[in-house]
């Protein structure tokens, strides 16, 4: 496979997921204030620092609303990472490997794109905000069931969980960072209602709640929550298991080639951190401190992943 | 005496009134059906007309959920369009097409020939059925190409040749298209709308299958393989996204199970030619290209391109890989050249033209010239080098200020212009969308054919190909950059 393309579809699986994050958490954001009254001065605030954009954000609008939170979002044009600018991206990086991809892929992603063209701020007014998102979410689910069903588990297969595995990860960290960073409650609040409604937004997010409850039961603590999104080896998106996953997808490139050279790529150091560490140790030595390591750790191996497979100099 | 010596005598204007009306390709001058129109036109005419009226709809949808589009140069604002597409097929009699066929091969042999023949001895130019300056002096002219030999001594690997119907009702030759033709993509899409479209109509005129190009064009490069390759590795080279024809790009490559390489893909190492993959560099034996001469390799062309790849002729030169099209191959379609094509064919293949061409006339003698340009507004003008549609003047519809500008740019360059008497491309009904009443109207378009002639180990040619059509009354333009749109052709079985 030419490494031109292996990028590509590298870079659709991480707009994918990236896109899925953006209305989850638009979403999420939504609903949990449809049902209490804020106490917060502004509480899509949080957004707009989850996904580092802070300074776009800001060139593009004088406060934070949640009409322009959203419409930043979903809609705008300058920003590489709303949610109708991934589905544009993906589709551009599908369109010239069809050969490579089902169909059923492209056709799918091809009628998202047509629709997501067609939005505006008035799609949303008319439809309702939530009844967009879970329309939005159906098509995201159908086009990953697509993947999984229609495409032969080869390199092309490997590149997009490869591309996924390493967004993913990326979006759950900045998650957890922000509820405990920049959400961080009160001494005495710790444990009451609106830190447990955080809480519970945060593995809506990930849409980690049903699972939460059944692996964890019904108490919502910060060491769980930190537990199944970032140590759990069975929960899908988790960073361990996101990471467990990419050795085996590196493991399964490199055994197509004659002179193996995953074994150079530093995922080893991840996987041994993710493997060991625990949810009370780590929030002990500072949870931000470990995440921003974390990310750094995953920003490098992505780097040389790109280096290694794809880069054409 | 260029026109005289190809054999060319100019028209006269008032003898020829009678075959300068275009006739309809489905109904004859009485208004009756052709026969073998008559099941087409009786299925369309029994048809719900709100239903009729809705074909055209329902293919539009279908075209974009299906996402084959094209892209316009120097259209920013959209940047992928559908190519218009009109729903009433254009019906070609299994005798007609037999004879076509024949014809096609004829010619494309021919100008391969001619190809091979002018950069290496130009015996053609030597035997003074051709002028020198002609060809050397030609935008199309490749010098570099000399040297370069191909397998089995075949240049010209894809042909389109664009067919107009005259008023006697011949197809007659309007251009050759040698170099990187495009278009067949759009006769299997148009094929696969129209099965879902009108699927029994199709079953019932037994048409004939248009599935199998890819196939073709397939085998055709991998016998061109460099010698005692068992097992040639195939490659298509696109400019990339911008492209006004990539999806077909995509689309062949696709159907061909290929790689659709950019010139960043690919290196030259040893005078080998490589494409980057995943797991190291792969060498390539074929590389069917869809970019031009100029831009293919920095080395030999333009230095500042980025599209191809540094090293390539020499890589060709050693025989190490071919290339579809060859290098220089648009010396065969050289619009003044084209005017010597059917001398081409008595002197390479010793046989008379079974398809005539559009009378042509070269600006470049000044008799002719000056005779062209006392009856302009008679005439079409095209450049010599440019393809597609662009610069093209046409006489009859052109304002006096056009015209002017068009003697002006003759006079100061009077070689780089042809001219043909305006040709009465014939008409095809067509559907015209939704009159007040919700309605299918039909009316009449002048239309054109591209058939695809492949040469490989053996010639292959597609049944029918692309017909375009001009959606804007009376416009004689067919270009899908200029505003035309296609139909599905429907060559049909004995």
């Amino acid at each position: 496979m030419l490494r031109r393309i292996a990028g590509s579809l590298f870079w659709a699986a991480r707009y994918l997921e990236r896109a899925q994050w953006r209305g989850r958490l638009v979403d999420v954001n939504y609903r949990l204030l449809l049902e209490v009254p804020p106490r917060e001065a502004e509480p899509w605030e949080p957004l707009v620092r989850i996904t580092a954009e802070q300074e776009l954000y800001a060139t593009l609008h004088s406060q934070v609303s949640e009409a322009s939170v959203i419409d930043f979002f979903v809609f705008e044009k300058e920003n590489r990472s709303s949610i109708k600018n991934c589905i544009e991206a993906l589709r551009t990086n599908l369109s010239p490997l069809r050969h490579l991809i089902s169909s059923e892929l492209w056709l799918a992603v091809n009628r998202l794109y047509l629709e997501s063209s067609r939005w505006s701020a008035q799609t949303l007014a008319a439809n309702g905000v939530s009844a967009f998102f879970a329309d939005l979410q159906r098509h995201f689910y159908t086009i990953e069931g697509i993947i999984v069903n229609t495409m032969p588990r080869d390199l092309a297969y490997d590149l997009i969980e490869l591309g996924t595995m390493l967004e993913r990860p990326d979006n759950v960290a900045r998650l957890l960072d922000v509820k405990y960073h920049y959400l961080l409650p009160r001494l005495e609040d710790i444990g009451g209602p609106a830190d447990l409604r955080q809480w519970a937004a945060v593995l809506r997010s990930a849409s980690a709640f049903e699972a939460f409850r059944k692996l964890y039961g019904h108490a919502i603590t910060v060491n769980r929550v930190v537990e199944i999104l970032v140590f759990d080896p069975t929960f899908p998106r988790s960073m361990r298991f996101c990471i467990e996953r990419l050795a085996q997808v590196l493991a399964s490139i490199a055994a197509r080639e004659e002179e193996p050279a995953a074994e150079t790529l530093p995922y080893a150091d991840l996987l041994g951190v993710l493997r060991a560490g625990s949810a009370e140790q780590t929030i002990a030595g500072g949870l931000h401190e470990f995440l921003i390591g974390i990310e750094a750790m995953y920003a490098r191996l992505a780097e040389q992943v790109f280096d290694h497979y794809m880069a054409l100099e | 005496m260029d026109a005289q010596r190809a054999g060319i005598a100019l028209p006269d204007w008032r003898a020829q009134a009678a075959e300068l009306q275009p006739i309809n390709e489905m109904f004859d001058a009485q208004g009756r059906a052709r026969p073998e129109c008559a099941r087409v036109i009786a299925y369309l005419l029994a048809m719900e007309p709100t239903r009729l009226a809705e074909l055209g709809e329902r293919a539009q949808r279908m075209f974009q959920t299906m996402g084959v589009t094209f892209n316009v140069y120097g259209d920013h604002d959209g940047e992928e369009r559908i190519f218009p597409f009109d729903p009433i097929p254009r019906i070609i009699p299994a005798e007609v097409w037999a004879g076509l066929e024949s014809g096609l091969i004829q010619r494309a042999r021919a100008l391969n020939a001619f190809v091979a023949d002018v950069y290496r001895e130009g015996q053609i130019i030597k035997d003074g059925v051709i002028p020198r300056d002609l060809v050397i002096g030609s935008q199309q002219f490749r010098p570099p190409a000399a040297g370069i030999r191909s397998p089995g001594g075949v240049y010209i690997t894809v042909a389109g040749i664009d067919l107009v119907r005259g008023g006697d009702g011949r197809f007659h030759v309007l251009e050759d298209n040698v170099r990187t033709p495009s278009g067949v993509s759009y006769v299997i899409e148009n094929r696969r709308i129209m099965t879902r479209l009108l699927p029994e109509l199709i079953r019932a005129l037994r048409v004939r299958s248009v599935e199998s190009y890819p196939a073709y064009l397939l085998a055709c490069l991998r016998e061109l393989a460099p010698g005692g390759i068992s097992n040639p590795t195939v490659a298509l080279l696109t400019p990339g996204l911008f492209n006004s024809a990539f999806f077909e790009h995509v689309f062949l490559s696709q159907q061909m199970g290929v790689e659709l390489v950019e010139g960043r893909d690919l290196v030259c190492v040893d005078h080998k030619l490589f494409m980057k993959t995943v797991h190291g560099l792969q060498r390539i034996d074929v590389l069917y290209r869809r970019i031009d001469d100029d831009f293919l390799d920095p080395v030999v062309f333009r230095s500042d391109s980025l599209l191809g790849v540094a090293g390539l002729t020499a890589v060709l030169r050693a025989g190490n890989a071919t290339l579809a099209n060859a290098i220089g191959t648009g010396i065969a379609d050289d619009k003044g050249v084209f005017a010597y094509t059917p001398a081409m064919i008595r002197y390479y293949l010793g046989e008379e033209p079974l398809i005539p061409i559009v009378d042509t006339y070269l600006l470049r003698d000044p008799e002719v010239r000056a005779s062209v340009l006392r009856d302009l507004d008679r005439y079409v003008v095209k450049p010599t080098g440019a393809s597609g549609g662009y610069g093209v003047v046409i006489g009859p519809s052109a304002s006096d200020e056009e015209l002017a500008q068009a003697r002006q740019h003759i006079e100061a360059a009077p070689a780089e212009f042809i001219a043909q008497p305006v040709f009465p491309l014939s008409v095809h009904p067509t559907l015209a969308g939704r009159v007040a009443d919700g309605q299918a109207a039909l009316v009449a378009r002048h239309v054109d054919l591209r058939p695809f002639v492949l040469l490989g180990g053996r010639p292959r040619v597609l049944a029918g190909g692309l017909t375009r059509v001009a959606l804007r009354e009376g416009s004689l333009i067919v270009n899908s950059s200029q505003g035309g749109g296609s139909k599905d052709t429907w060559v049909l079985e004995e």
